[in-house]
């Protein structure tokens, strides 16, 4: 098994054992190779930023966390065991909650709602509306998200609380690993504030955080680590503070694997 | 206007009351008499002339038990923005002109985020936030800009070589100018920070003060007699780049073993062991303040090279309070408890004892606010209030 970082070169440092470990991870789409050979460690308390150009590989590496794709080689090891996501039912029970791009929210539906669907609160065919809402509040005051109303269906909200909501949703089962596909893409900037400021908030409660994102100023705002993928393999991993030129020169290509992380 | 005429001291004294009440926020009739120097019968005809104009605002209320009149600027003059670049976040806040903050937001920024990319979003993000408040873009009469380096007051353009990389001699004022179209001014965010506990933080009713942020960077902002010196060249209370170890480390400032070279967050955050993962400044305070025996080593330390320096610049300006203000002070007296035992050690010994250290009021939204009046300020000397700037 290759490692991205360079013998000698001490790599970015990581707290305690890896709560998710993808070990030689690679998946094919019919002739496409959109993961080679793929190893991750994704820690507690850190946000992990995955960038890379167009068809790096990003979305598939996202998909295989959330379950929604199962790796053809390699392991997907939790607490350093493997397991099998094969579904994000699956991927859910085992901690890792994902918001993908297009949150799958239902417009018509209002926050609560949206929160609860396919796992409503309640005994019988009656439903425990109170008790719903005042999950709601307090999964949405633990983000410091400012929704005006959680009856109000989720159409009138911004980009930017539909975004705290997807995210809101994936907490209610108190996962350890939160995923979020490209969080910021078609946000205007003060939207994209507030994401960012969320996500600074979930690693303060502890959480790991995936960051998927090709929007490279945007992750080196919040990042700890930053994992570049290029043509579907590990090109390196750089620290958050990395230069904005290196990170740029690791996902085009213009260094070699490994030679610019530190 | 003949100069001494009737009409010029009439305009006079009523520039004089719009620039107590701008810089003030609110205070009543009588207080105004008391900073201004007018007689009461004065205040209470312009007041009234100023309010049937629509520059200044009245309401109702109590001071010492008796009924009073006080006097804020009309909230319909318009809207102001102040802007605060730090190392690692930007603040942006807009307020009204009786200084009352409408919206405010903040944003994590990557460790080396580039002037042109920056400037353009904030620009955007003051828009946005003026639709969000349901006005319109030419209700915007004045920004003001922090940024976390030295910049020259008159041009607003940054001065230092290779503090900030990509902003080096890069025109903040101009750049601001040409995307939101109106009056920008630039300063650095320490000045700003210390104008607003000045004017409504921890140091109101004192007449000099110094202020000292520590964050990420390190530096030092100064009020004397009222007045913020900014210095030459912007350069006034870069106390973070003040030498504490000639032989010390090379700091981006191109000088050795500077302040911020002991006390900034990545030197903290470097003497901590490894294997704690990666750490951020937040992280630092929230395990001093657990109680985490590292870090509060770290924080004591830093609390004592704090208190050479501010020892050293306590010696020549003397200020009558220092406020100390960024995110490493959120640990409280951790930090100002050696602070202010090796700041004691080292001034000149007084019969009035040393001056009092005290924690930043208001905290991380200092700068910007700051920015805030700043702008309101220039404003007022723009004229666009409503009376002729003073």
């Amino acid at each position: 098994m290759t490692e991205p970082i360079e013998p000698g070169a001490t790599p970015p440092r990581a707290s305690g054992a890896p709560v998710v470990s993808l070990r030689g991870v690679s998946k094919h789409f019919g002739g496409v190779r959109a993961l080679v050979d793929v190893d991750v460690d994704i820690h507690e308390h850190e946000v992990l930023a995955v960038v890379g150009d167009n068809g790096a590989g990003k979305s598939t590496l996202a998909g295989v966390l959330a379950g929604a794709h199962r790796p053809d080689a390699g392991q997907v090891l939790v607490d350093g065991s493997p397991v099998v996501l094969d579904s994000p039912a699956a991927a859910r029970a085992l901690g890792i909650a994902t918001v993908f791009q297009e949150l799958a929210l239902v417009d018509d539906l209002d926050v609560v709602e949206n929160l609860f669907l396919g796992h409503e609160v309640g005994s019988g065919v009656f439903l425990d509306e109170v008790e719903m809402e005042r999950r709601t509040w307090q999964v949405l005051d633990q983000l410091a998200a400012s929704v005006p109303s959680v009856r109000e269906p989720v159409r009138a909200l911004s980009g930017g609380q539909r975004q705290v909501i997807a995210v809101a949703r994936a907490l209610l089962g108190s996962p350890r690993v939160v995923v979020l596909d490209e969080p910021t893409a078609s946000l205007g900037v003060r939207q994209t504030a507030e994401v960012l400021n969320l996500i600074t908030r979930l690693r303060g409660r502890g959480h790991a955080v995936v960051l998927v994102s090709h929007q490279a100023g945007d992750l080196q705002a919040v990042a700890d680590r930053i994992l570049v993928l290029r043509l579907g393999r590990v090109h390196g991993t750089y620290t958050g503070e990395t230069s904005y030129e290196d990170l740029l020169a690791a996902m085009t290509g213009a260094v070699l694997p490994g030679s610019g992380g530190r | 206007m003949t100069p001494g005429s009737q009409t010029s001291l009439r305009e006079a004294n009523r520039a004089r009351i719009v620039s107590a009440v701008q810089q003030r926020g609110s205070l009543t009739q009588i207080e105004l008499a008391g900073v201004t120097g007018l007689s009461p019968a004065t205040i209470s005809n312009i007041v009234k002339e100023l309010s049937a104009a629509g520059v200044l605002a009245t309401s109702q209320s109590v001071r010492n038990g008796r009924r009073a009149l006080q006097v804020t600027l009309a909230r319909n003059l318009g809207l102001v923005a102040g802007v605060r670049f730090g190392v690692r976040s930007l603040s942006v806040a807009l307020a009204d002109a009786s200084m009352r903050v409408l919206a405010e937001q903040r944003m994590p920024l990557a460790a080396d985020h580039r002037a042109d990319v920056g400037m353009r979003r904030t620009a955007l993000l003051v828009t946005e936030m003026i639709e969000s408040v349901g006005a319109s873009p030419d209700e915007l009469l004045a920004v003001s800009v922090g940024v976390p380096v030295p910049v020259d007051p008159a041009s607003g353009e940054v001065v230092t070589l290779g503090m900030m990389r990509g902003w080096d001699g890069v025109d903040v004022a101009a750049l601001f100018q040409a995307e939101l179209g109106v009056p920008v001014t630039v300063d650095n965010d320490a000045t700003l920070a210390a104008i607003a506990e000045y004017r409504y933080g921890a140091a109101q009713g004192f007449d000099s003060l110094a202020y000292i942020r520590v964050s990420h960077g390190v530096g030092a902002g100064l009020v004397i007699g009222g007045h913020a010196v900014r210095g030459r060249a912007g350069v006034a209370g870069e106390i973070g780049h003040v030498s504490v170890d000639e032989n010390g480390p090379v700091c981006r400032c191109g000088n050795r073993g500077c302040l911020e070279m002991l006390v900034g967050a990545t030197s903290l955050l470097g003497m901590l062991p490894a294997g704690a993962g990666h750490l951020t400044l937040a992280d630092l305070v929230t395990r001093a303040t657990g109680g985490d025996p590292g870090c509060r080593r770290v924080v004591y330390d830093a609390g004592r090279h704090l208190g050479v320096a501010l020892a050293n610049l306590c010696n020549i300006v003397d200020p009558a309070i220092v406020v100390v203000g960024g995110q490493l002070v959120e640990v409280g007296d951790l930090l100002l408890e050696p602070l202010r035992t090796t700041l004691g050690q080292r001034v000149v010994a007084t019969s009035r004892g040393p001056v009092d250290v005290v924690r930043s009021e208001l905290g991380g939204s200092a700068g910007v606010r700051g920015a805030l009046a700043v702008a309101l300020d220039s404003a007022r000397s723009a004229g666009v209030l409503g009376v002729v700037g003073s």
